[in-house]
């Protein structure tokens, strides 16, 4: 089936007009605190290419990716395994008046907020990339949209679960302990190729306040995957995958110049002995003031997080990794509005229960017409006390820079 | 005798002088009927120093009863290309936007209480984008008329009815023979003047008039912004389908 996707793909972008875009990135990032087993800086070169294809109804897209890791390219010992090039995208859709047909491999976005969205589940994570700009694996998928005045009920058939390779343990990221292995081949109970569907209605209403809402039934793989070890080998790790049923909706109100923000979801567990049933909601709000100093704007952001597992003697969000399981975000936005887009972003996360606190802030602007420029912060204080995913990767502190060239 | 004269005139003036709502109702009809259009737009920064950068996007507008809806599409710079915003626009509430972020491919809905926001980075504030409605003002008393660059022109005084709008009075020049906007001069908050548009380059489609360039001086800041129109066509038989949210992803 990849194949006839491929060979469909490759006529539709060698016979017809395609537009090409991207972007190629250079990446520096100093760890400024870090464990003393990691390297201390990362380089990496980094290109997107974007081929679109659209011929009246018709259209196709391929995006690539490809990245090299300064240590990859020395080929030193203590290399990163970070180097790199996949298929993001690969999909053919047709348009018909009210309904689409789209094949192929994508990447999906559903969400509301700004720091993290709960229910943004669809694509996994690459684990290779720098896990605070997180980065998704495009994923092979049949789907068919209907539309209706007010909005779109969808129907998804995802047909693989992509593996997540990560770094090696040199790299600040990989937060394994260094004599742990790590094998990427994912175990499912039912094979990666069983197919998860998922059932949607996103629409918007038109009463007095304005609300976007989108609902979304899952029935398949979970997002959410735990680690175990082997029976051969107690220091392999493995990635474990199990079929749930699952309740997810993400939703804005407008009321005046503030958003209001709601994700839930609700994941029952169909046979796993390890993972029980889990729900984790999160909400928030975002209210923008204009015109504040000069023509800048000014957002505030805040926005609550809180997971809870309902089987007390199955994994809880320690054993899983889960960083949002009680915890508080406050952000603001400060928007130039110049000619250059420049922004700066920043805010503190807070963690109600293990007292740990992540702040960040980013600046990025435009250089020059094609070239974007992106610096940033971040500092992240652990646990002391209890053995959560921060307390695993150290105490954190990073300065990085991205210079794109956009064509 | 000469007071009797005097009232009489005064009577006459008074009974041809033209209220300033009426000339903005006229205006707005010439400008109406084109149903739908499709363009280019080119906008072009020029900051104190005369240094310019530019823009372009693609837009679609459909034409409503009371209100219109639009499509935009970023071309250039290439780090926003394919960044698109719709907008629903509404008389007597909040417009809906949402704006598509390729990168992220994510719908993102807009707060579009305050209107006095700048686009993309320019000296046009999102409101002064919006077709003009003249529901969306408030009008009282008489035109003046004037002379401008030769031209005979009404010039009319009105004030946003919008309480979120960045401006507290607006006053336009419009030609009193085709009752096109020929100039607007647009008050700030604290009752200050900060900016002049010039509007010229109109297009005669069969009748109905459509806007080809406008520069929007800052008299605040020094700086410029020029927006042309170009490509336009109306008139494609577009409906409401096509400005439904699917098209902002595709």
């Amino acid at each position: 089936m990849k194949t006839a996707f491929v060979l469909i793909i490759t006529y539709v972008l060698a016979f017809g007009e395609v537009e090409v875009s991207g972007h190629l990135d250079l990446e520096r990032e100093a760890f400024l605190i870090a464990p003393d087993s990691k390297h201390k800086n990362s380089f990496t070169l980094k290109q997107t290419l974007e081929f679109v294809y659209a011929y009246e109804d018709l259209s196709g897209l391929l995006k690539v990716y490809a990245q090299e890791d300064y240590y990859d390219t020395l080929q030193m010992s203590e290399h990163t395994k970070r180097s790199f090039a996949r298929v993001d995208e690969l999909y053919v859709k047709y348009d018909f008046e009210d309904d689409s047909l789209q094949a192929g491999k994508t990447i999906k976005y559903w969400g509301a907020l700004e720091l993290m969205n709960i229910v943004d589940v669809f694509n996994p994570k690459d684990l290779r990339s720098d896990m605070l700009n997180p980065d998704k694996l495009g994923v092979w998928n049949l789907s068919y949209s209907h539309f209706t005045d007010e909005g779109e009920f969808c129907v998804i058939m995802k047909l693989d679960e992509p593996d997540q390779k990560m770094a090696e343990s040199s790299y600040v990221y990989n937060f394994l302990p260094q004599f742990i292995e790590y094998d990427a081949s994912l175990q499912t109970s039912n094979g990666v190729n069983y197919p998860s569907i998922y059932l949607s209605y996103s629409a918007s209403s038109d009463g007095e306040y304005a609300l976007d809402y989108a609902f979304i039934l899952e029935r398949g793989y979970d997002s959410q995957r735990y680690l175990n070890s082997s029976v051969v080998n107690p220091l392999l790790l493995n990635q474990n995958a199990y079929l749930v049923n699952k309740f997810m909706s993400y939703n804005t109100l407008v009321v005046d110049a503030t958003l209001i923000k709601l994700e839930v979801l609700y994941a029952d567990v169909v046979a796993d002995e390890t993972v029980g049933d889990y729900s984790h909601v999160a909400f928030g709000f975002e209210h923008t003031m204009e015109n504040i100093y000069k023509s800048a704007g000014f957002g505030i952001i805040f926005e609550y997080y809180r997971y809870d597992s309902y089987e007390s003697d199955k994994y809880d969000d320690l054993d899983l990794y889960e960083t949002m399981q009680n915890d508080m975000f406050i952000g603001a936005r400060y928007s130039f509005n110049n000619a250059d887009d420049s922004s700066i972003v920043g805010g503190v996360v807070h963690d109600l229960d293990y007292n740990e606190q992540t702040y960040y802030t980013q600046y990025e602007s435009r250089v020059f017409e094609s070239l974007k420029v992106r610096l940033d912060y971040y500092y992240i204080e652990p646990s002391k006390t209890t053995h959560t995913a921060y307390a695993v990767l150290g105490r954190h502190q990073r300065v990085g820079l991205n210079i794109a060239y956009y064509f | 005798m000469i007071r009797i004269f005097t009232l009489f005139l005064g009577l006459v003036a008074s009974t041809f002088a033209v209220i300033n709502y009426e000339v903005a109702l006229k205006s707005e009809a010439v400008m109406s009927g084109f149903e739908d259009s499709i363009s280019k737009m080119e906008m072009t920064l020029i900051n104190a120093r005369g240094q310019t950068k530019v823009r372009t996007m693609s837009m679609k507008v459909l034409e409503g009863l009371d209100a219109d809806k639009s499509l935009m599409e970023f071309l250039t710079p290439a780090d926003v290309k394919g960044t698109k915003f719709l907008n629903y626009e509404h008389v007597d509430k909040d417009d809906d936007q949402w704006l598509y972020l390729p990168a992220l491919k994510r719908v993102k809905r807009i707060a579009s209480k305050n209107k006095s926001g700048s686009f993309m980075g320019s000296e046009f504030a999102y409101e002064d984008l919006s077709a003009f409605n003249v529901k969306k003002y408030k009008y009282e008393g008489r035109a003046e008329e004037v002379v401008l660059d030769g031209v005979e022109m009404y010039k009319t005084l009105s004030a946003p009815a919008s309480k979120y709008s960045g401006y507290t009075k607006l006053i336009s020049w419009v030609d009193k023979k085709t009752f096109l906007i020929q100039k607007v001069e647009y008050y700030d908050r604290k009752k200050q003047l900060l900016k002049t548009a010039y509007f010229s380059e109109y297009k005669n489609f069969d009748g109905v008039y459509r806007i080809g360039k406008i520069i929007m001086k800052n008299i605040q800041n020094d700086k410029t912004t020029v927006l042309i129109w170009s490509d336009e066509k109306i008139k494609n038989g577009l409906k409401a389908k096509d400005f439904h949210k699917r098209y902002l992803k595709r």
